[in-house]
């Protein structure tokens, strides 16, 4: 396993085993990417390329496809939405998830028990579990098709892994730091804000990173809860966008690549961050 | 010492406890009571006890639903639990630029699961799909299939995108578990003379017994609540052969507007999910993960 082993008998074996290592990852690596690239070079090409020699390079690179697929796409729209529903409601996960957590762990109060029982189910529940319901309520109260439709659910699916995360952290913070801090007279608020919610930030970006995805990604609330096409995120409108363009493929290619290619973007700028909010997210 | 009672804390918990009971307990709650009556969503609600439930028992294309899915977990958990542990495995062998290939793997959990999709429906394309394309241009026409219209290959075919999406995901986890483990161990192995098919399998996986649990469990509530792939893809087709709990529960509630039979099939769902959860709990090794080193 060491680097030493290896360094120790630098053999004929040691780099015949190394290229076989490498040209499977190479495979590996090929298998997850093709899709993707085959995605994006089918963008550059007009539907009877795409037919004929599915494969092979596009002639030219040429966005006129992507262009043209913003905007009859209505991408800017749904983009836009996407962003909006998903930075508001990360803001209120980590601003109610942190202070329930604060309350659940350095606070005293009959009940916590329970209500934290409450946020144990919330971890379990399945949408399947409430969804019906749930869009019935939003009905009757006139809900559906406004943003708060989609925000709502998404910041309540979003608490119980942040008030269980921000917990964990809020619970390794030492007690002395509470006691110290109200010595000198400081509020409950005052020690949340000034002295806990800073020490907290590594749980809250896996919290945000989490929740962030979650929102952008959504897919069956949306579906549920939007029909106005003004309002819908990516993942609905490209749908709405792919039902009214079915055999436009070169159209189809291009809405998917102008989606993904931002989030792989985003993903290779910051991947250190991602997969660590992603896994401590899910691990703990 | 104890303080007495005060208003703070519950002002503190106020935000986070009421959105969740409105928006997830209220409905849970309400989905219960939905299920012991006939409803169509709009106008009168009559009283019919167990009736759906019974029905449900008796509606074939349900049951069926279940073994889908059973079958669609079976196939998941060989293609991301299985295989993350093999790239993880791959991965913390002693090369340079595995931090490369590591980004590679996990970068298609990163995209909308719509997205994904659509990208795969096309794969799967009978006319200039990928998949077909590649066999044909490899002389294998023969083995060409329409993957997703199929009764046969229908299910596969969603299972591989499934995998393809979240096998870097648990490849991650996975990763993150092996370089907990000591130096020392490796080296302790090494000089025994063990091979790193044994260090793999010996030592490994053994240490990391706690993460591939959660993982397995992670796969199969999460394949219990599949629907993007499915809806998108196949929309249950073909003749039904993927019909899976989560599309069926849609059709029933927003196609057939029979609200309180769809209720009931949540429940049932529900309390399915439950108990797997509890059993998982139930039947985990006490002391998994915690060997000593």
């Amino acid at each position: 396993m060491s680097a030493t082993i290896y360094k120790s008998k630098p053999s004929l074996r040691h780099n015949v085993f190394a290229a076989g290592y490498y040209a499977i990852m190479m495979m590996l690596s090929v298998m997850f990417f093709y899709p993707m690239y085959w995605m994006v070079i089918s963008s550059f090409k007009s539907n009877r390329k795409i037919f004929s020699s599915p494969f092979s390079f596009p002639e030219k690179v040429d966005l006129h496809n992507w262009s043209q697929a913003w905007k009859i796409g209505n991408m800017s729209v749904y983009a836009m939405n996407s962003l909006i529903t998903t930075s508001v409601t990360v803001a209120f996960i980590l601003l109610f998830g942190s202070l329930a957590a604060f309350a659940f762990s350095k606070l005293e109060f009959k009940g916590s028990k329970l209500l934290l029982a409450m946020f144990v189910l919330g971890l379990f529940m399945p949408l399947q579990s409430y969804f019906i319901a749930q869009n019935y309520v939003f009905e009757f109260l006139n809900l559906k098709d406004t943003r708060l439709a989609l925000i709502i659910p998404y910041i309540a699916m979003g608490l119980p892994l942040a008030v269980f995360l921000l917990k964990a952290h809020n619970d390794s913070l030492p007690k002395e730091l509470m006691e110290s801090s109200r010595m000198d007279g400081a509020t409950d608020f005052t020690i949340y804000w000034r002295v806990i919610l800073p020490l907290m930030m590594p749980g809250l970006s896996s919290v945000a990173i989490f929740s962030a995805l979650n929102s952008w990604n959504e897919f069956l609330l949306a579906l549920l809860y939007i029909q106005d096409e003004s309002l819908k995120t990516i993942p609905t409108g490209l749908l709405a966008f792919s039902s009214r363009y079915i055999t436009n493929y070169h159209m189809l290619f291009s809405a998917l690549s102008l989606v993904t290619i931002p989030m792989i973007l985003v993903y290779v700028l910051f991947h250190r961050h991602i997969v660590s909010g992603l896994t401590e997210g899910s691990l703990k | 010492m104890k303080r007495k009672w005060h208003i703070a804390p519950y002002l503190f918990v106020a935000p986070a406890v009421l959105m969740f009971a409105f928006a997830v307990l209220l409905p849970i709650l309400l989905t219960f009571s939905f299920s012991f009556f006939k409803w169509k969503g709009y106008g009168d609600m009559t009283f019919t006890g167990f009736d759906n439930y019974i029905r449900a028992f008796k509606d074939k294309i349900y049951v069926m639903s279940y073994v889908h899915i059973f079958e669609y977990i079976a196939f998941t958990v060989l293609l991301e639990i299985v295989v993350g542990l093999a790239l993880a495995g791959l991965i913390t062998l002693n090369f340079r630029g595995t931090g490369l290939f590591r980004v590679a793997f996990f970068t298609p959990m990163m995209l909308p699961m719509v997205i994904v999709s659509y990208l795969w429906a096309f794969v799967y394309n009978a006319d200039f799909g990928l998949v077909n394309t590649l066999l044909h241009s490899l002389g294998l026409d023969s083995w060409q299939h329409v993957w997703l219209g199929e009764n046969k290959t229908a299910m596969i075919s969603v299972s591989v995108v499934s995998g393809w999406v979240f096998a870097g995901f648990y490849m991650t986890i996975f990763y993150a578990g092996i370089q907990r483990i000591p130096k020392e161990v490796y080296e302790a192995a090494h000089l025994d003379g063990a091979t790193e098919w044994q260090v793999f399998f010996r030592i490994k996986i053994p240490m990391i017994a706690d993460l591939i649990e959660v993982g397995l469990l992670l796969c199969i509530l999460g394949g219990f609540q599949a629907f993007d792939l499915f809806y998108v893809m196949t929309n249950g087709g073909p003749n039904n052969r993927t019909e899976i709990v989560t599309t069926y529960l849609v059709k029933i509630v927003f196609k057939n507007a029979d609200v309180g039979y769809g209720s009931a099939l949540a429940v049932l769902m529900t309390i399915v999910i439950t108990l797997i959860g509890v059993l998982f709990n139930k039947l985990k090794p006490k002391d998994a993960g915690k060997l000593e080193y």
